[in-house]
């Protein structure tokens, strides 16, 4: 069976995925022009490092591919399920990147540089992406859902598999604790100490 | 406890990271597509499988094909000329054939009888 883009325009993702189960590689390159940016960005934001996230987005989506045969349309969204697998994916690299000092990244930048801003905002968000491996796993996939990914509680809750009072719970203590750990670090990074 | 100005740094932190462009590149796109392709399971495309294939996988391919055809062999040339000390190891196992008139003589009374009516 082959496909033109423009009849999948308002098929769910989940529709796509079995079609490409079914042997429609059309459907797969349907489904990576509109799943992928949004998972390499999901994955860029959370470890600040782009081979990385591009390999965080590969493997995502190579488990898709995989989970394909076996998807059914009724239980979940594929971009639940995408989120989910990305935070897992970064939290995992995030944890093998600890001990790693926040002070090696966090160098002042030259105000004479060209690109200044550029290079500040690469320190913040380095410092941001270093600081999240200092929190406990669950708090860091919450904060970087809520807050980087601007998803809703419930959504979160979905994505995680627990309670939204869970999620409140958990955003709360670890944006503390995120505000904690940069407070130190905050004339580094461009900011006026209180 | 957190302050109105690490509220305020945090999100703008936050805001920096939402504002990152993120384009897909062409060989991370080609990647993945490469994955899919590989990935892919066709239902009606993939070749069938012959009888002779799948019994040929069950028994464990050409090694236990050998194992065989030489099992065979050696069967083949025990029954044609079975070694001498095969022939006493099963003498002693299952015993030695006997072969026992169980009429003697009384066959050609038989015969007599018949023929005087």
């Amino acid at each position: 069976m082959s496909t033109s883009t423009g009849s999948w325009a308002d098929a769910p993702d989940g529709a796509i995925l079995l079609a490409y189960a079914n042997g429609d590689v059309e459907a797969a390159r349907v489904l990576s022009g509109r799943l992928l940016p949004r998972v390499l960005a999901q994955a860029t934001r959370m470890l600040s490092d782009q081979a990385e996230a591009e390999d965080v987005a590969q493997e995502a989506m190579m488990r898709l591919w995989k989970i394909a045969p076996d998807w059914r349309q009724d239980e979940a969204q594929v971009s639940t399920w995408l989120y989910r697998v990305v935070a897992n994916l970064c939290t995992d690299r995030l944890r093998k990147r600890r001990g790693v000092s926040l002070d090696q990244i966090t160098e002042p930048a030259d105000p004479t540089a060209s690109a200044a801003g550029q290079i500040q905002d690469n320190a913040r968000l380095s410092a941001l992406s270093a600081a999240l491996t200092e929190l406990p796993e669950r708090q860091a996939q919450a904060v970087s859902l809520r807050h980087l990914e601007g998803l809703s509680n419930p959504d979160i809750a979905d994505i995680m598999n627990i309670s939204v009072r869970s999620v409140e719970s958990l955003t709360a203590r670890g944006k503390r604790a995120l505000a904690d750990i940069l407070r130190k670090h905050k004339s580094a990074l461009g900011y006026d100490d209180d | 406890m957190m302050t109105k100005s690490d509220d305020e740094f945090l999100d703008d932190i936050f805001g920096t990271a939402k504002a990152q462009p993120t384009l897909v590149p062409d060989d991370l796109m080609a990647r993945v597509m490469a994955d899919a392709q590989s990935a892919l399971v066709k239902p009606d495309g993939a070749p069938k499988q012959s009888l002779f294939a799948g019994v040929f996988d069950i028994i464990g391919g050409w090694p236990s094909v050998g194992g065989l055809a030489m099992a065979g062999v050696a069967g083949l040339w025990f029954g044609v000329s079975p070694p001498a000390a095969l022939s006493t190891w099963t003498a002693e196992l299952i015993g030695v054939p006997v072969s026992v008139d169980l009429f003697g003589d009384t066959t050609a009374y038989f015969a007599e009888t018949q023929i005087d009516g």
